[in-house]
């Protein structure tokens, strides 16, 4: 049976000051771009283009959590534009990033041979 | 346990304790509101954010998954007598990131539309099938380990 929670007194110091929420999420976007960047320069090595084309995702993403975390004015207050979009975008380049190295794997030359 | 002590009201989807948590419901939250991207702008932004948290860090491990895949292939000498060695650790995790990609976007819009509609965030299924993914993978690298020396050379 689903456990309610019923809003407390303040314990928390996001209470106090709930920017920090919009802090936690910048960093994650951060960590999210670092992360197609490192994808990237690994495939550089099979496949110049392709990896270019990774790192410069990263940074596309990089620039999509900047624009996230400024859709929201002060915490509590409406977006400027929907969040689903920026979802979507995300989904659809990890996919089709996964899809990029699939082909690598399969039709790329073999690496690692002594 | 942790899990099993109440959340605080300032975070009830932070975290995956594996039971359903019903967020604070606004009396001002309209009724029959939509998921997705409509209407969010009557939900807590902190509840928004923390949903996207979520949604990026199973992001961040599938591109950590991808990686793996591309360096078994890249970086791994080829296992003597199993030709195909590689490519069969590789290719299920490059297939389980992008799965787990498309999962995770199915996962954030189910959560927005409970957290709109004032409904409890349910248990996630996602770590189970990670945690069922990856120790069968490894599995099947311990075999290639103990099978490769012994059929090659």
């Amino acid at each position: 049976m689903p456990r309610p929670v019923t809003p407390g007194p303040a314990d928390d110091i996001e209470d106090r000051d709930p920017g920090l929420a919009r802090e936690r999420t910048d960093l994650a976007w951060t960590r999210t771009a670092i992360a197609f960047a490192a994808l990237g320069a690994a495939m550089l090595r099979t496949n110049a283009v392709a990896g270019a084309l990774v790192m410069v995702t990263g940074a596309a993403v990089w620039g999509l959590g900047q624009l996230s975390a400024r859709d929201f004015g002060p915490v509590g207050g409406r977006p400027r534009l929907g969040r689903r979009h920026t979802v979507q975008i995300i989904t659809g380049a990890t996919t089709l990033v996964s899809l990029v190295a699939l082909l690598l794997v399969l039709l790329g030359p073999a690496q690692g041979h002594p | 346990m942790a899990g099993d002590l109440p959340r605080p009201a300032a975070h009830p989807v932070a975290g995956n304790d594996g039971k359903p948590v019903q967020p604070p419901a606004p009396a001002d939250r309209p009724p029959g509101m939509d998921g997705g991207g409509r209407g969010e702008a009557e939900l807590d932004a902190r509840f928004t954010f923390a949903n996207e948290r979520t949604f990026l860090a199973w992001h961040r491990t599938a591109l950590a998954l991808i990686v793996a895949g591309l360096a078994i292939v890249q970086f791994l000498p080829p296992f003597p007598g199993v030709p195909f060695g590689r490519h069969l650790l590789a290719v299920p995790l490059i297939i389980l990131g992008g799965g787990l990609s498309v999962a995770s976007y199915r996962e954030w819009t189910r959560n927005q539309r409970a957290l709109q509609r004032g409904e409890p965030v349910g248990a996630s299924l996602l770590p189970r099938v990670l945690a069922v993914a990856i120790t069968l993978l490894a599995v099947a690298a311990v075999i290639l380990s103990l099978l490769a020396p012994a059929t090659g050379t």
